[in-house]
Order: C-alpha cells, then structure tokens, then sequence
C-alpha cells in the first residue's frame, strides 16, 4: 500500500438530500497533502468546493443524505472518532475553516477580540483570559491587524479588515491545517493581494499548510504547492501546481486556464460552452463529455483518475 | 458639442447627504467628485476602480436615477434636464441599462417573454408582434436559442450566465443608443465571462452602439474597449487608450491595481506582491488634496496633500493623468524605484 499523507482524503461522499432528488455535491474525492504544504481547490460555481470543504471538517447540512469515506490526518481515520471527539480534538484545534463569506458572519455585537478568542476558551486551550489575550493580539498581528481593533465591533472595520479578523480567529488556535473558503473573493484587488501576502508569510513562517478554495485561478497561484481541479463534484486532475499552471492536461482544466485573462500577453481568450451538468442529474459516462472539444466514443463510460505520470491524476481516458 | 459625440458629461458631482438622527447632517459622501469625460457615437469605453470607488453611482447620475448636486449630461447634442419628464422618458428609452448584481436584476415570477416585453409596453410599442419580433431579434442576438425554448421559461431555471445575457438582452431590446454596463459579467465564472463580453462586442459594433463598460476587474478591459478610465476615490485619475495604460501606466494608483493581478502562474509562490498598505479613502472625510496621497509612495510634502491634482498629459495621445509628478513635461514616476 502507499504511503499516507499527512492528510489524506479517501472516497469521501457528501450528498443532499432535496424535494426534486439527491444532490452529489462531493462525490467521491479522494486526494493526499503532505505535511505544510498547501493547495488550491479550483473550479465553477456549484462544483462542489465548499461542500467538500464542509465534508473534511464534518460540517454537514440538516438534509446530508450520504456521508462516507476516510478522512486520514496524520495516518489517524478521522471518521472514526466520535462527533464530540471530532469536534473537541479535531476542529479548530487541528483543521480549521474560513467559511466563504466569513467576515459577514462575525457576530455583530461582539467585540473582534472576543471572537477571536472564543476557540481557546471553548477548547480550553489557555488558562485564563489574559493568556487567551496574548494569543489573540500574535495572530491579530501575523495578519496585519492594528492591535488597537481589538477593542472594535465588526461593522467599525472595513471588509478587508473583517476578512484579516477571521483568518486570525483560524490561525489562534496554530491548527496544523486551515481551510479557506474564497477569502478574497469580495475583496479589492489591492486588498486581495495585500492577503495573500499575509497568508504567504504565515505560511513560511508557521509552517501551516492551506487549502484554498476558490474559483479565481490567478490569484490561487498565490499559495498553491499543489493544485485540484473540481468538476460536478469530482476531482479531475489533482497535481503539483508547476504542471497544473504550466500545463494541465484535463480537456476541463485546459479550457479553465485558457479562459483566464492575461495582462501580459495577447492572447486569444477561450470560454467553455454550455454549462455543467446538474448535480441532482447527473449524465452516464464523463460528466464533462457533453462540453468536451476532445470528446470521443470511450467518454460514454465513466474514466477512473489515471496517475499519469507520479503524483499527475487525471480523470480522462486520454490518458489512459 | 464635437458632433461625434453622443455623450458628453461635464464636472459632474453627486454627493449623498448621510444624516444622523434622520435630520442632522453629519457631512456628504463624495461618490462622484468632479468627473468629466465623453463618449463617441459607436464608442466603448471602461471605467475601472476599486469596490466604492463610485462607478456604479457615476453610472446612475448617467441613467437620470441621481440627480446631480452639479455639473451636466449632454446627451445627443442636449443638455439634460431632470425636472423635464417628456425629456427624460426620450432619453430613458435611448439608454440601455445592465446593473450590478445579476441575481438580484430578474424578477422571479415572470418569464422571459414577459420580462422582454415590460420595457416596451412602458415605452409605449403597443403593437404586440413587433414587440415580439423585437424579442426574438435580441434573444438571437444574444443566443438565447432555441428561442421558444426559452420565452417560456423562469429566471431559476437559467444558468448564471443565461440570465446574465438575459439581463442584456433587456437593456437592449429597446434599441438604446448607449449601454451602460454595471459590472455586467463580474459575478460569473470566468469560463463563461469571455463568451459574454465577446458577445456584447460583436453587438457593439453590428448596432454601432456607444458603451460604457464598469468593471473592478482590469484584466476582462483589453478585451472589450478602446479607452479605459480609472477611477479612485470619487474622481477619475487616469485616462487613457487601454493598451497604453497597461503597458506604460502613469498614475501610481493605476500601477499598484496592475501590480496587484494575479496572473495564473506557479512562479507567483515565490515571491511576495508590491502593493501599498492601507484602504480606499473614506468618501465622506476624503484626504485633502489627492485622494490617494496617504497610500503613494511618491507623495511630495505640501503638494500631494494639500492640492487636488488637475489632469497632466504624459506623453501619448490622449494619455491624461491627475497626478502632480507629471506636473513639467517629461517628468513622471521617479527612477530610483
Ligand atoms: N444543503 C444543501 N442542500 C442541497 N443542495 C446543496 C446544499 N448545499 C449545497 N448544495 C448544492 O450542492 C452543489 C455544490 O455546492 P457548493 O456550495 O459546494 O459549490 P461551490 O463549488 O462552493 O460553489 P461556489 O463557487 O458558488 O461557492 C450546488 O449545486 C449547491 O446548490
Ligand atoms: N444611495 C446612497 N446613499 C448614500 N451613500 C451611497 C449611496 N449609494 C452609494 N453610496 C456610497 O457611495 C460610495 C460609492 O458607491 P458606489 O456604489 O458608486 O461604488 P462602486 O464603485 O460602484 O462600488 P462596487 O465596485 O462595490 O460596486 C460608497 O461609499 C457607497 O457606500
Ligand atoms: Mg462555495
Ligand atoms: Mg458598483
């Protein structure tokens, strides 16, 4: 058997279940990240990032039809443990999430300080308030949050600086895995890129690994070691980040890139036609056959996720 | 009025009183500040800036939905005059409208037949196969086809993308002179984005059609116009042909948005972006002087931040700038950097 990654992801099945069906939002993901390296989760809306994001933190919706799968960190199944041992060992202490849209659920009439703590106190990591104080004031300064916000509630910041409040309340509890779900995605792009410098420092310097989910390929070029590329809820090519931006090879991620705009070069622009398959409805074969511009007669069976070359995972019978 | 120009706005201002306690004046948000610029007939222009920067006000002072605290629209050679209702209701139908948030621009119980059709029963085309002639004609246009397939349908029923072109193809279906454009494909997938904004310029030149497109996102303006404007803090800082400005930007705000772009590329891990620290200026307590001093690494002392910059040319056609380092020909951004 192959060796473990630090965290690595078997199988994993997220569905819903909803009045017209069920919903294949993660279907059957399966990927490895070593220890302090970090990847980009890419792909259209709907595909199905933040449900898988959900999925490894066992965040699931009331109407969750289908939970499955493994979920190994550090070569421990965490599906294993009890909902009260996951969530008291587990999150926020090991893996934690940036929730998309995050800094518009900060609870408005609580101070940032406050919040930012309340994973210490409730996971009992410090002793007293003034420890809890201390921790709160290191990780308000590894983002580049003036200490004296502290003391602020959230609508007396700006959209950048609540974005920074809740990557610090990620970073406190010094998790050895954070999730962050489009954490710039409704920012300015000079904000935007002031974050990613932060979460590249944090990044060197604390050694945690990041998975960012988001759908802005430029900007995941930022901190990605490696990168995934969803598609209907399925990883379709999962590899490091020089092959991926370089030259990916999923007909999907071919089309992805090219539909990217660059400043620097003239390029013609490509787009993808059509639109993806419903979830609720998925098609025999290839889900992403019936859009493909490489289509041909095996692409009515469903492919595998070939390892074409070591650590390159393509889910496409072109490179069988 | 130069006669090529169809749209023609003059030190425009559009301040919004923010009041305390319903009544008390607390001071004015500056969203749009003295701006100027023209549109030709056929024309498409960008206007670029960041979130709050006030494109999206600036676009409806344009549309009539503001009333400015000063400055005018002259549009086809006449000068607007809001209190004017048969003026406006002219100038309504000849000026096409895409606003910012798709998903919130489509009313849900209606189909697609009907949403078409509401401009032009409010416009007074009484005659309902013209009406539906005229449908047919935009939905082709904008491939929204088979189009009996998709008369009959809701907006849910569509794809982000097919109710964005939706959007257009009702800003359009009026036959307007001018489109404003309002962050119209920002919220979608990038994969879907080009196939809309190729489509909105192959329409721009089939109908000659004037254009003003408002985007955040500098990388989508090559692509669709010829002209850029940049704006900052209420007032437009730079303007200039959009392969000038990329290439050879002069306004140091412009050349942090530039530097800023993620460019899809596995070398950007490496190192870390030059960007200037702080936040957008506050529209209501602007800085004095240039709004952008406080976050410009060339800021000259006395100057920058005690007087607003006027427009300085920076060598190439039509290449206009508001910054004082371009106040003697030949100089502009210092070399040492
Ligand atoms: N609780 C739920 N019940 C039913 N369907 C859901 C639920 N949550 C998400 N979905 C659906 O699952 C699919 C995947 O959703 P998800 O939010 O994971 O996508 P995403 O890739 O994060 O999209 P975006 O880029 O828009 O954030 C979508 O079709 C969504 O409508
Ligand atoms: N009706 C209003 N009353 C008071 N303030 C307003 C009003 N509309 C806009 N503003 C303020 O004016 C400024 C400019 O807003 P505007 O919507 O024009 O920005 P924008 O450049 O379109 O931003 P975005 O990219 O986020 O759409 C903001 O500070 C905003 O809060
Ligand atoms: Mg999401
Ligand atoms: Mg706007």
């Amino acid at each position: 058997m192959e060796e473990r990654k630090y965290l690595d992801i078997e199988d994993i099945e997220l569905f819903f279940s909803t009045s017209e069906g069920t919903v294949r939002a993660v279907d059957k993901v399966s990927f490895g990240l070593p220890r302090g390296e970090s990847m980009v989760v890419v792909g259209e809306s709907g595909c199905g990032k933040s449900s898988l994001g959900n999925a490894i933190l066992r965040l699931l919706p009331r109407n969750t039809e289908k939970y499955e799968g493994h979920v190994f960190l550090n070569s421990e199944d965490l599906m294993s443990l009890s909902d009260e041992k996951f969530r008291h060992d587990i999150r926020w202490n090991r893996l934690a999430l940036v929730p998309q849209a995050a800094m518009n659920s900060l609870n408005p009439v609580i101070k940032v300080q406050d919040q930012v703590a309340e994973p210490l106190l409730v996971h009992d990591m410090v002793d007293n308030k003034e420890q809890a104080k201390d921790r709160v004031v290191k990780s308000f300064r590894r983002v580049g949050v003036p200490t004296d916000f502290l003391q602020r509630y959230p609508f007396e910041l700006s959209g950048g600086m609540k974005q920074r409040v809740s990557i610090a309340m990620s970073l406190v509890t010094e998790p050895d895995i954070v999730i962050l779900d489009e954490p710039t995605s409704a920012l300015d792009m000079l904000t935007q890129a002031n974050i990613m410098n932060v979460l590249k420092r944090i990044k060197e310097e604390l050694g945690i690994s990041f998975i960012l989910i988001t759908h802005d390929i430029g900007t995941s070029s930022e901190i990605a070691d490696r990168a995934a590329v969803m598609y209907a809820g399925q990883i379709v090519e999962y590899t490091d980040a020089r092959n991926f931006f370089g030259d990916p090879l999923h007909p999907y991620s071919i089309k992805l890139m090219s539909s990217v705009p660059r400043l620097d070069v003239d390029k013609d622009l490509d787009y993808i036609p059509g639109q993806p398959p419903s979830l609720l409805n998925l098609p025999e074969g290839c889900y992403f056959a019936e859009r493909c511009h490489k289509r041909f007669e095996k692409c009515s069976q469903e492919p595998p996720l070939f390892e074409v070359e070591d650590d390159w995972h393509v889910k496409c019978w072109l490179y069988k | 009025m130069a006669a090529k120009n169809l749209l023609e706005i003059e030190n425009l201002h559009t301040w919004f009183e923010l009041k305390k306690y319903g009544f008390v004046t607390v001071g004015n948000v500056r969203a749009v500040d003295n701006v100027s610029f023209t549109i030709e007939k056929g024309e498409a222009i960008s206007l670029v800036g960041e979130s709050g920067c006030g494109k999206s006000s600036l676009a409806k002072t344009i549309l009539g939905l503001y009333n400015p605290r000063e400055g005018h629209i002259n549009f086809a050679g006449t000068v607007l005059d809001s209190s004017d209702e048969e003026q406006m209701d002219w100038y309504r139908a000849k000026v096409g409208y895409v606003q910012q948030d798709p998903y919130g621009a489509l009313p849900p119980f209606m189909t697609l037949k009907k949403i078409l059709e509401e401009p032009m029963k409010i416009n007074g085309i009484k005659d309902s196969e013209e009406r539906i002639q005229r449908i047919k004609e935009t939905m082709e246009e904008l491939k929204l086809t088979p189009v009996d397939d998709f008369l009959s349908k809701f907006p849910h029923m569509l794809s982000g993308g097919q109710q964005q072109r939706t959007v257009i193809a009702r800003a359009l279906v009026l036959d307007p002179d001018l489109l404003i454009a309002d962050e119209p494909v920002s919220m979608l997938d990038a994969s879907v984005r080009i196939e809309i904004l190729e489509l909105l310029q192959k329409i721009q030149h089939e109908r000659d059609l004037s254009v003003m497109y408002i985007t955040h996102d500098l990388s989508t303006v090559r692509y669709f116009s010829k002209r850029i404007m940049v704006m900052y803090g209420g007032k437009i800082v730079e303007r200039s042909p959009v392969g000038d400005l990329l290439d050879n930007p002069a306004h140091p705000y412009s050349i942090a948005l530039l530097h800023a772009i993620s460019e899809p590329d596995a070398e950007n891990v490496d190192t870390y972006k030059e960007v200037p620290s702080g936040e957008p200026p506050s529209l209501l307590n602007p800085p004095e002087g240039c709004r952008f001093h406080p976050r410009c690494k060339y800021k000259i002392d006395g100057l920058c931040d005690e007087e607003i910059p006027p427009d300085f040319g920076c060598g190439m056609e039509g290449h206009q700038v508001a910054c004082w380092l371009y106040r003697q020909e030949g100089e502009g951004i210092p070399d040492d950097s």
